[in-house]
């Protein structure tokens, strides 16, 4: 997919201030602002896009230089492909620690307040967290979005799946989801008559087969009822083989690799096993690929309709006093990542869009002194919590090797025992115990350091240490609670003097009762495969968290929602059910802060379907 | 070829059991020597050539135990020894434990680095377990569906 | 009617063999030069090889389309299929030898020699083929199956006789109301095997299908009529992107050809490791590791040709296997290049394509450097 050669032009901050009112402004470039600008750009819409980041990885050597960085790194962190910025800085995993009671900790870009730590983290760049993401497309369950009314448990979406079902299907075409809809419809999913996902679902890997094959037919009691066990492929955000039965035979063309010039990247997915933290080659969707086609959208004179400005941090929000209408947004424009030297510029639009994500969002917002009516603007923060398992299967399982992660065990996403604590979707990690331990590299060094292994017994040890890994990655449902929250402080600021997201949050209980079972349920998943379980938790970590005498690392998933929570009325909810304001007629927040419950799937694709609606809202206040 | 290069192919093959096509195949056999040469200096590196040149041409478990008992458990080389197969296997050379710099005295290149980008490609570490680093030398397209394909150990006869 | 054109359909067959072995006989010097490449420099270089190669692998399944939609049985593991390298390719009033050597000046040359859109001059316009000047023993790519002496002005001039060719049987058929497109439609590769950024696969069922796929390689290859750009995608042709890379700089659209004005591109020279040219397992020492990989790689190599030939009879879910097929090889590639070659100071291994049960292969030559 090409980018007009212009659009990686740094657009200049001045004739931006001095270009008068935009129809759209949008904050972010991640999938919600792309989207967002897309279908604005296709109607016809002028839209500036303001991007924290330096833009570089626009063209594909700026991208390809994130993989150089990331290859050089020491640590391979989720976000060790994306140079060190303070002027956008993020949070970053390996700098963390654990809280003693009533501690903060201001060293991490995110000031954690405890009492528990938080190694969520989300990508300030070019293509937003779309940049480093997994891109697992799961739908959320019909009874997802109403936990209150079903399970006592959470709230009620203003919206049902009913209403969206259909942007689900436009979010899917979009990001390309590979999928089989055979695949997908356990625990009551439907899909219209006709429907198939964009491309076919990826193979499963040689180590999910392995542990289907110790598990399929059996099954787990849990509240009296009966749960199937079996490993089920996830739908996927990559490129695979383009299915012909799509959009009614018409079939779907993959897009792949974005650039100024003409390049053969992005094909079918290659098997990198780098989804987190970046795809070399480009067949994992990240937001460019939208943005390439918006930004290809030229106006009837033809001058392109989306600007992007880089470097550009939103920093406060203006807000009319006689209509509550977004007047304007302060923008600061630094000129060198290594400089917190800056022009501070003003922005006007007809709309406001603010899709920084649910951290970024709401900090500007409260920034800004924007606390909403209802009070409610950065509370709600909900993240999913992880509870890693991991043990060695008895046989060699080739681990290492697929997608991040190709499938998982996601029967118990749904039940009556969510009266009473979390679901949970299980992600078998074909990097092993990557994620839990730092292998390899931490096998390698107890093979050699502890074990002196050399010569033919370290090839054979590490084959055996390392091939056999089984991790299984616990994606638990955490609900929304209004003392888990984003707020900010004038002590707190970054380089560019904006105000820092301090983070508090506690595991809600409901959540831990999940992990505690889930301890329980991934034992015994261990004992039917005959894997030695490895699994420890150490006190000392930064995500331990005791529960009932027993102590759990919860891990952050970067699945960040609820901080501007969507609902009915201006009282209970920050935005209404097309993530518009309801205190400021021309603003939406849009992105994973507007949902008010997350359930077991990933947030992504949820949050692209609500934008393509809030498009649809943001289309009809403009005419 | 020198004859320098030539010992340090060897031990190379001697400690990660890759053979030298194996290793030449990286290309970064001469980067790796100029990391030591560069970290722990040439006089060490020469100690530890030489005491792979002086090892006894025993074979099997006699060999080994030569390995371990001049070499890897040779007070100023065994840390070494070690950092070079860390090295080969995953790109990354790794600082040396505290123990040899207080008593073998610090170098001040001696932290824990990568030697660049595609030796972080190149670790062996991947190639032995039939796998590729995360990141690079993709596979292709559903090979994850299939077993692993780990390569057999090689001869490690020295040929020609 | 000249006297080279295609009569028969049994010629016809004969030619889009012909066109396949052509078409895959560049993929060993891209993939060649492609890997030679060191880590770290040309990356544009990198991108546009890539590129290169990856649509030569579907001009090849397109004339294998083709090739099956006339009833044929595409087979690339006869005798005379792999080319013996150097081979030779007609470029105008001479032809020109195709080496297996690493990135470089000269390999460049050779390649946009391969990608030339070339017109016949108006003194050659309406005559016959030319003379081959290569020796009888080289391996001829586009060469007339009933002149092997004689060569065409161009690929483009080769490919045009096929689609003639193709139109001048299905005519005849018509007449006779029967079709030369007899070929089982479960034969077709279809898209969902093959996609990239540029060219799509589709099946050929009928005239306008052939006409089209024929259409595909030579506007991929040369472009459109002068134009840099095929008409369909507005994807740049191999010609124009390798002149990038020697002109320093890409190409934008409203370009002229010959004088691209976008952004400029790095090329180091330099920037690749020195392999032998046309190297022969035979000049590598026996007993050598490096001989046994060389081998293995060939071997490996005509097991791939195998599989292409079994996916192009009726399985084309076996393309999906050769994938990771040239994976492998990118890895054996990188391997045998990286390796000094015993006996040549400065100089490193490469593959030697010498595929087993191949005819075409020419005997190693013996030189004075070569010590066995």
């Amino acid at each position: 997919m090409l980018f007009p050669l212009e659009s990686t032009l740094k657009a200049d901050a001045k004739t931006v201030a001095a270009s008068g009112e935009y129809d759209i402004v949008i904050v972010g470039s991640g999938i919600s602002g792309a989207i967002i600008a897309k279908q604005a750009a296709e109607a016809g819409k002028r839209v500036l896009m303001l991007e924290a980041g330096t833009g570089a990885n626009i063209t594909l050597a700026g991208y390809d230089d994130l993989l150089t960085t990331f290859y050089s790194a020491v640590s391979k962190d989720n976000q060790s492909p994306f140079p060190l910025n303070a002027n956008a800085a993020m949070p970053r995993s390996p700098q963390l620690r654990k809280l003693q009671a009533g501690e903060t900790d201001s060293s991490t870009y995110i000031v954690q307040s405890g009492p528990y730590v938080s190694d969520t983290t989300y990508t300030r760049i070019f293509g937003g967290t779309t940049m480093h993401w997994e891109a697992k497309t799961p739908r959320m369950l019909r009874s997802d979005f109403k936990t209150r009314s079903i399970f006592g448990q959470g709230l009620d979406w203003p919206l049902s799946f009913e209403e969206i079902e259909e942007d689900y299907r436009l979010a899917e075409q979009e990001i390309g989801v590979s999928a089989n809809v055979e695949d997908q419809q356990y625990l009551g999913q439907t899909f219209p008559g006709d429907y198939v996902f964009p491309m076919r679902g990826l193979p499963l890997s040689y180590l999910d087969q392995q542990v289907n094959k110790g598990i399929e037919g059996t099954s787990v009691e849990l509240c009296g009822k009966t749960y199937p066990l079996k490993v089920r492929p996830y739908p996927q955000g990559r490129n695979s083989i383009p299915n012909p039965a799509y959009d009614g035979g018409k079939g779907y063309r993959p897009i792949g690799a974005v650039d100024t010039h003409q390049v053969e990247e992005g094909g079918r997915c290659q098997g990198n096993t780098n989804c987190v933290p970046l795809c070399p080659v480009q067949a994992r969707y990240h937001s460019g690929k939208t943005l390439a086609k918006a930004f290809a959208v030229n106006a009837k004179a033809g001058e392109r309709l989306v600007e992007l400005l880089s470097q550009a941090v939103a920093s406060k929000v203006n807000i009319d006093p006689d209509n509550g209408k977004v007047r304007s947004l302060e923008v600061k424009v630094y000129k060198d990542p290594a400089s917190p030297a800056h022009e501070a510029i003003t922005v006007r639009g007809k709309v406001f869009v603010f899709a920084a994500g649910a951290i970024e969002t709401a900090r500007l917002m409260l920034a800004s002194g924007l606390r909403s009516t209802s009070g409610l603007v950065g509370r709600n923060l909900m993240d999913h919590a992880y509870l890693l398992n991991w043990a060695l299967m008895p046989q060699i399982c080739g681990t290492m090797r697929g997608t991040s992660s190709t499938g998982g065990i996601v029967d118990l996403r749904d039940g009556p025992f969510r009266e009473r604590q979390a679901a949970f979707a299980i992600d078998i990690h074909n990097d092993g115990w990557g994620w839990a331990t730092g292998a390899p590299t931490s096998d390698l060094l107890e093979l050699v350091d502890d074990r002196n292994l050399h010569g033919a017994d370290l090839r054979r040890g590490v084959v055996d240490r390392v091939s056999r890994q089984l991790l299984l990655a616990f994606m638990l449902e955490v609900m929304p609670d209004e003392s888990n929250r984003i707020t900010v402080d004038p002590q707190y600021t970054d380089a560019l003097g904006n105000m820092r997201p301090i983070l508090s949050f506690t595991v809600p209980e409901y959540t831990m009762k999940g992990a505690a079972y889930g301890r329980r349920f991934a034992r015994t998943v261990f004992a039917r495969l005959g894997a030695q379980d490895h699994t420890h938790y150490d006190p000392g970590d930064f995500g331990y968290v005791a529960y009932e005498g027993q102590g759990y690392a919860i891990r952050g998933g970067n699945h960040l929602a609820g901080t501007h929570i969507m609902g009915t009325t201006r009282t209970n909810s920050v935005v209404d059910k097309n993530q518009r304001s309801w205190d400021h007629e021309n603003l939406y927040l849009v992105g994973g802060g507007s949902m008010p419950t997350i359930g077991t799937a990933n947030v992504t694709l949820t949050l692209a379907a609500m934008c393509f609606r809030s498009s649809r809202d943001i289309l009809k206040y403009l005419h | 070829m020198s004859s320098r290069f030539e010992a340090f192919l060897g031990i190379s093959v001697e400690l990660t059991a890759f053979s030298r096509f194996d290793l030449l195949g990286t290309g970064l056999a001469e980067r790796y020597l100029a990391t030591l040469d560069k970290v722990v200096g040439g006089e060490i590196t020469d100690t530890l050539l030489a005491a792979f040149v002086a090892l006894p041409p025993a074979e099997g478990e006699a060999r080994i135990q030569a390995v371990r008992t001049t070499i890897l458990g040779n007070e100023l080389l065994g840390d070494v020894a070690r950092a070079l197969i860390k090295l080969w296997y995953s790109g990354t050379w790794f600082e040396l434990p505290c123990a040899w710099t207080e008593r073998f005295g610090p170098r001040p290149a001696d932290t824990t680095f990568i030697v660049s980008p595609d030796a972080y490609v190149e670790g062996l570490l991947w190639k032995a377990i039939g796998a590729h680093p995360a990141g690079a030398k993709a596979p292709g397209f559903g090979s994850w569906a299939f077993p692993p394909k780990i390569p057999a150990l090689p001869e490690l006869v020295s040929k020609a | 009617m000249y006297s080279y054109s295609i009569r028969t359909l049994d010629e016809l067959k004969e030619f889009l063999h012909r066109a396949m072995q052509l078409e895959h006989a560049t993929i060993p010097p891209y993939l060649t030069a492609l890997y030679s490449i060191k880590p770290g420099v040309n990356q544009d270089a990198t991108q546009v090889l890539r590129v290169i190669v990856v649509e030569e692998m579907l001009h090849l399944t397109i004339a294998a389309n083709i090739l099956n939609a006339i009833g044929g049985t595409p087979d690339l593991t006869r005798p005379d299929f792999a080319a013996s390298y150097p081979a030779s390719l007609p470029d105008g009033e001479t032809d020109f030898k195709v080496s297996i050597q690493a990135f470089s000046r000269e390999a460049l040359a050779t390649f946009l020699k391969i990608e030339r859109p070339a017109q016949r001059p108006k003194h050659l316009a309406g005559k016959g083929l030319i003379q081959r000047k290569t020796p009888a023993n080289t391996t001829a790519l586009g060469s007339h199956p009933r002149h092997e002496d004689l060569h065409f002005y161009s690929i483009g001039e080769f490919y045009s006789a096929i689609a003639e060719g193709i139109e001048y049987l299905e005519a005849e058929a018509y007449r006779q109301g029967t079709t030369i497109f007899t070929g089982d439609r479960s034969r077709q590769i279809t898209p969902e095997y093959y996609y990239s950024g540029g060219g799509t696969l589709f099946p050929v069922t009928d005239w306008k299908s052939a006409l089209e796929a024929i259409a595909l390689i030579i506007e991929q290859g040369e472009g459109d009529g002068g134009d840099i750009y095929d008409n369909d995608e507005h994807e740049l042709a191999h010609y124009y992107r390798f002149e990038e890379l020697v002109k320093g700089r890409y190409y934008q659209k409203g370009d002229q050809p010959g004088h691209p004005t976008g952004p400029q591109l790095q090329v180091d020279w330099e920037g690749a490791y020195p392999i032998k040219p046309n190297l022969k397992v035979a000049e590598i020492p026996e007993g050598s590791e490096l001989r046994e990989a060389a081998t293995a790689f060939n071997a490996r190599y005509g097991e791939f040709l195998q599989l292409l030939t079994r996916a192009y009879n009726g399985q084309p879910s076996l393309l999906l296997e050769a994938v990771p097929i040239m994976f492998e090889f990118r890895n054996t590639i990188l391997e045998l290049i990286r390796n000094p070659l015993p006996n040549h100071p400065g100089m490193n291994g490469s593959p030697t394509y010498e595929i087993p049960g191949s005819t075409k292969q020419a005997a190693p030559t013996r030189q004075s450097e070569v010590i066995a």
